[in-house]
């Protein structure tokens, strides 16, 4: 057994293989992610299906119910509400379909029951089974009612048209009978009858009981009137009384009249409207049973509004539960799909999980990295990196290729060595020209823009310079020329002395004469040693300048108010000679107490110069922008420079403040940078303010800049009193 | 059904027969007049004499093309004189026939239950057949009256009963309504203006010839004059009765009664009764309007015989002719009285009428007649003696 373990373990695993057993891995957790899928789906639609063939119609078929009973509910008002026996028929059909309506949704529901969808409450039943009762009683009573109201109608016509007749037979019989008893005239036409014929008491009491009939059909009719109308059961018993006294009263009166046209026609008329009253199903019976009904359907809507609020109570309940019911059933369903969405999520994250283990385990660790450092390897190769032997692993066709590039990584390396050596030192000779060679150039850059702006320095200066130079020179000019008429007076005075003809001449003593030639030598000698001074002042700013050019760098004590003093002139007559109209006010608060200091004067001096001539281009440039904008404000503007020295205990400073347009705030902190300048360019290279602060630096000193926009820049060098630094 | 839906449906039908009760009561083709009176009973002639003045006014409009273009028509119902009958005619041709106005209505109850339907109902009740004073109250809006009225009459019979015949003992009859009380009130105040006293007085039920006892309690009175306000049938009973029985005073009577048929009921025993006219004599050959009326009324029935009950009638057209011209092609109601009131004076043919804002009434004009021995009606200016028995 673990012999053949074994050789399974020691034989051969073709990539093939390998990648066959990883897709099956794969397919096996996707068969079981969908098998999952699977049930979990029937499950969701297992519970579905109940709902939707139980729960759902039960549900609907209670709505339904209950949705009928509140419709037969407003069923009994509009019974009793019909106007006409037509509305009503209308009206009753409506009913009667409300009550199979009910009827058939009862049934479904029971249906439902009885397959456990619903449970049905005896209530319900009962309760439509009386309510049903209930509205066909009402329908009943209401059509009775039409047609008690339809008989009452018929006797009130009956009653007028009586009225009619008894009037129209009894208003005349009266009349006559007054005008016959009161006048004896009877037919028109005819000749009254004697007194004694019509004046009798026959003829009065025929009078008196026609009369008596007219009086008691009035009272009948008026009962009778009221009768129609009456709403109260409890008062139809005194009319009647009323009615039978009238009654009585009129069978009296009739009986006792004589027999005439009149008596004929009058009794059917009296025993028609006491009929009308007394009968069976007269006015009175009509009017009680009518009273009658009307109370029997007061009670039966009573009973109607109590059995209808029971059986809407009844069937809400059975929504209710139904609802319950659906809504139970929705949450199991809910429950099932969540479940069937947790099992999927499940599966999902292991077959993904499992999918990116075996392509990372098998085919991108076992076998594409292993074919990645094996391709890497080659590439090292080709490049000509043959350190390092050639791992072989496993035992598949990657091993073989493995090993096979180890055998010819051997044989590469053995060539290799032998050309290596040559080429290295050829190589790094190259380099080395290459690098000397820039570095030289960049020391000759180096020198060329320090020179430059020396020279710069230097051109800014020459007509500084001139005017210096030219000062002396003006002198020396002016004393060599005073002295040369010094000197042809005395030789005249000599010649005097030597030729006394001449001398005769003249008015003068010889005392005189060599007084005067003495006095002209001391003159002479005075002359030649001013004409030497100013030589020698000419000499010093030639001197000072050949030393600028060459950049002599020895520490010196020196005067630094002189030192600022000079070269503030040479900047300020630079300035001036370039442009005749500028002008510049230089106001100076020199501390005497500075003494001498340790500095190289060439260098302070070019840096006092950059200072000075910065200033100078400000001033001249807000005056230049003032000219322009004209108005007053160009007037009352003065181009000021303030030289200011102070002595302190360590350290001394120089302030050198104009009134020129200022340094805006956001280009402060450049203006120490190389190549940064403001001017045009052809007025500045940028590097002034850059090698002043290098200088200043170097005497272990340090520069900062105050400045308003358009208002002022206040330049402040602090250099330290021992030397220091380098 | 539900009991929503049904009542939903409810109001549907409602809001339907709503619909079907606007009113074009004056459509394109035609204007349609309405007419409750008496076609039955004892004041039948009465109705039946209106209607026939009036549908000859109408006659001759349509066959002048009509007003502005549209025919006059009128529509009748029978009232037999009786109030409830009035009022459910007078609802029947507002609401179901959507008459435009109503004219010629004949009687005072009937018009007193009648005006308050159409006054609610906002139409118009145009020129009815009788003087009562409630109907002249400017305030009725509604209401247009071509007529003299009864105070009027009852006024002018008592002038000339106390300044013609110097009669100071005057007795009245009068019918157990409204209309006789009316005519009862206009006569006790044209006597109490004289400073006299009513000699005898005599009330029958109306709708009766029942006036037996009217007479005797008349008698009582001796009165040298009689009034009459009532129906031509107990008016004639009445005279013809006191005749019969030697009793003899002079009878006057009003309009209302009905003076052709009066005559007829009286027969020989007519001779000599006063009765007063709120329009001229339709024989009259002078007057146009009388002359346009007898050819209208001879176009409308060639056997009819002008009376003053039909030329009564026939100005009732007239004026609603005249009115409805006023009103332009597309009449309103309102301005079929409002526009009347506002008109002032207007001519029909010679039968000057005047309305304001403040008088109802057209004509002021009371004439008086008599009965002549021939039957037939006289135009007089005074009542003579010569009569007198």
């Amino acid at each position: 057994m673990t012999d053949w373990l074994r050789r399974l373990l020691q034989s051969r695993f073709h990539i093939s293989s390998q990648i066959y057993l990883g897709l099956g891995a794969a397919v096996a957790f996707t068969i079981a992610a969908s098998a999952i899928g699977f049930v979990s789906f029937d499950q969701v639609g297992g519970v579905q299906r109940r709902v939707n063939e139980d729960v759902v119609p039960a549900l609907a078929a209670a709505f339904q119910l209950a949705n009928q009973s509140s419709v037969m509910a407003d069923d009994a008002p509009l019974l009793m509400a019909a106007p006409t026996p037509q509305a009503l028929d209308e009206v009753a059909r409506r009913v009667a379909r409300d009550r199979r309506d009910f009827a058939a949704q009862l049934a479904e529901l029971t249906e439902l029951a009885g397959r456990g969808g619903v449970s049905l409450p005896a209530e319900v039943r009962a309760g439509g089974a009386a309510l049903t009762a209930n509205l066909e009683q009402i329908e009943r009573m209401v059509r009775q009612g039409f047609v008690l109201a339809a008989k009452r109608r018929e006797m009130r016509a009956e009653l007028f048209r009586l009225h009619e007749w008894l009037t129209a037979a009894l208003v005349p019989a009266l009349d006559d009978q007054l005008f016959y008893t009161m006048t004896g005239y009877r037919e028109p036409g005819a000749p009254p009858d004697p007194r004694a014929r019509h004046a009798t008491p026959e003829a009065f009491d025929h009078y008196r009981h026609l009369a008596g009939i007219r009086d008691g059909t009035t009272i009948g009719q008026q009962v009778l009137a009221t009768v129609f109308t009456l709403n109260d059961q409890a008062l139809l018993e005194p009319l009647r009384e009323r009615f039978e006294a009238a009654s009585h009263g009129i069978r009296r009166h009739l009986r006792a009249l004589p027999p005439t046209p009149l008596n004929e026609r009058l009794t059917p008329l009296v025993s028609r409207l006491i009929g009308l009253g007394n009968r069976e199903g007269g006015a009175f019976d009509l009017r009680f049973r009518e009273l009658e009904l009307k109370a029997s359907e007061t009670e039966l809507l009573e009973e109607n509004h109590q059995l209808a609020a029971e059986l809407v109570a009844a069937t809400t309940g059975l929504v209710d539960a139904a609802q319950a019911r659906a809504a139970a059933a929705t949450r199991a369903s809910a429950e099932a799909i969540r479940t069937g969405q947790n099992l999927l999520i499940v599966l999902i994250v292991a077959s993904t999980i499992g999918a990116v283990l075996i392509g990372w385990l098998y085919v991108g660790r076992v076998l594409v990295s292993r074919l990645g450092r094996l391709a890497a390897r080659m590439h090292d190769m080709a490049r000509g990196d043959l350190e390092g032997e050639v791992e072989v692993q496993g035992r598949d066709e990657v091993a073989d290729m493995a090993a096979a590039l180890e055998v010819f990584r051997r044989h590469a390396l053995e060539v290799q060595r032998l050309n290596l050596v040559e080429k290295l030192a050829d190589e790094l000779k190259g380099k080395n020209e290459e690098l000397e060679g820039a570095l030289k150039s960049l020391e000759q850059a180096q020198d060329q823009v320090v020179m430059q702006e020396k020279l710069a320095a230097l051109g800014e200066l020459t007509a500084g310079v001139a005017h210096e130079i030219k000062n002396p020179l003006n002198f020396i000019k002016n004393f060599s020329e005073s002295s040369q008429e010094l000197l042809e007076e005395m030789r005249e005075e000599i010649a005097k002395e030597r030729d006394p003809a001449a001398a005769a001449a003249d008015d003068e003593t010889p005392e005189e004469r060599r007084e005067l030639i003495d006095e002209l030598g001391a003159d002479l000698v005075g002359n030649l040693e001013k004409i030497h001074a100013h030589g020698e002042r000419a000499n010093r700013v030639v001197q000072s300048m050949l030393q600028m050019g060459r950049g002599d760098a020895e520490r010196q004590p020196t005067d630094l108010n002189q030192l600022l003093d000079e070269h503030t002139r040479l900047a300020f007559h630079s300035a001036r000679a370039t442009d005749t109209d500028f002008t510049l006010d230089i106001q100076q608060e020199l501390d005497p107490e500075i003494g001498e200091i340790e500095v190289i004067p060439n260098d302070l001096g070019r840096v006092f110069l950059n200072l000075v001539t910065n200033a100078c281009y400000a001033t001249d440039e807000k005056r230049r922008r003032l000219a322009e904008a004209g108005g007053e404000a160009a007037a009352a503007y003065t181009p000021t420079l303030t030289l200011t020295t102070r002595n302190h205990p360590d350290h001394v400073e120089v302030c050198v403040r104009d009134n020129g347009s200022g340094i805006p705030a956001e280009l402060k902190e450049k203006i120490f940078n190389p190549f940064f300048t403001t001017k045009p360019t052809d007025k500045g290279t940028g590097l002034g303010l850059a090698l002043s602060s290098d200088i200043v630096r170097e005497h272990g000193g340090s520069i900062r800049v105050e400045s308003e926009p358009d208002a002022f820049t206040e330049m402040i060098i602090s250099l330290p009193r021992a030397a220091a630094g380098g | 059904m539900t009991a929503p839906r049904r009542a939903a449906a409810a109001a549907l039908g409602a809001a339907a027969a709503l619909a079907a009760a606007g009113l074009p009561a004056a459509d394109s083709g035609r204007i349609l007049f309405g007419q409750s009176a008496a076609f039955s009973g004892p004041a039948r002639e009465l109705g039946e004499g209106m209607r026939l003045g009036l549908e000859a006014a109408f006659q001759e409009a349509n066959a002048g093309g009509g007003v502005h273009g549209r025919r006059l028509e009128l529509h009748t119902l029978d009232d037999a004189y009786e109030p409830e009958a009035a009022v459910l005619n007078t609802r029947r041709l507002i609401e179901e026939d959507r008459v435009f106005a109503l004219i010629g209505a004949v009687g005072t109850p009937t018009a007193r239950a009648a005006v308050p339907v159409a006054a609610a109902a906002g139409v118009p009740y145009l020129a009815p057949f009788t003087g009562a004073g409630f109907l002249r109250d400017p305030a009725q809006a509604q209401v247009i009256n071509l007529r003299a009225s009864y105070a009027q009459e009852a006024e002018t019979i008592v002038e000339r009963l106390t300044r013609d015949l110097e009669v100071r003992r005057i007795g009245l009859v009068h019918q157990d309504d409204s209309f006789g009380r009316a005519g009862y009130q206009s006569v006790r105040r044209a006597l109490q203006r004289r400073q006299l006293q009513l000699a005898g007085l005599g009330v029958y039920a109306r709708n009766t010839t029942a006036v037996k006892t009217a007479l005797l309690d008349l008698r009582h009175g001796d009165p040298e004059a009689v009034i009459v306000i009532g129906a031509y049938k107990p008016a004639a009973a009445l005279i013809r009765l006191a005749r019969h029985i030697g009793f003899r005073p002079v009878f006057a009577t009003i309009s209302f009664t009905g003076s052709r048929a009066l005559v007829r009921e009286l027969g020989s025993d007519g001779a000599g009764v006063y009765v007063t006219q709120v329009v001229p004599p339709p024989t009259d050959e002078r007057l146009p309007v009388a002359d346009a009326y007898r050819r209208a009324l001879a176009a409308r029935r060639p056997d009819a015989r002008p009376d003053f009950v039909s030329f009564e009638g026939y100005l009732a057209g007239r004026l609603a002719a005249a009115a409805l011209e006023r009103c332009g092609p597309e009449p309103a109601r309102a301005c079929l009285t409002g526009g009347l009131r506002r008109a002032g004076d207007l001519d029909l043919g010679g039968f000057a009428l005047r309305y304001s804002a403040d008088d109802n009434q057209g004509s002021d004009a009371v004439f008086l007649t008599v009965i002549g021995p021939d039957g037939r009606y006289r135009l007089i200016d005074r009542f003579g003696g010569a009569l007198r028995p």
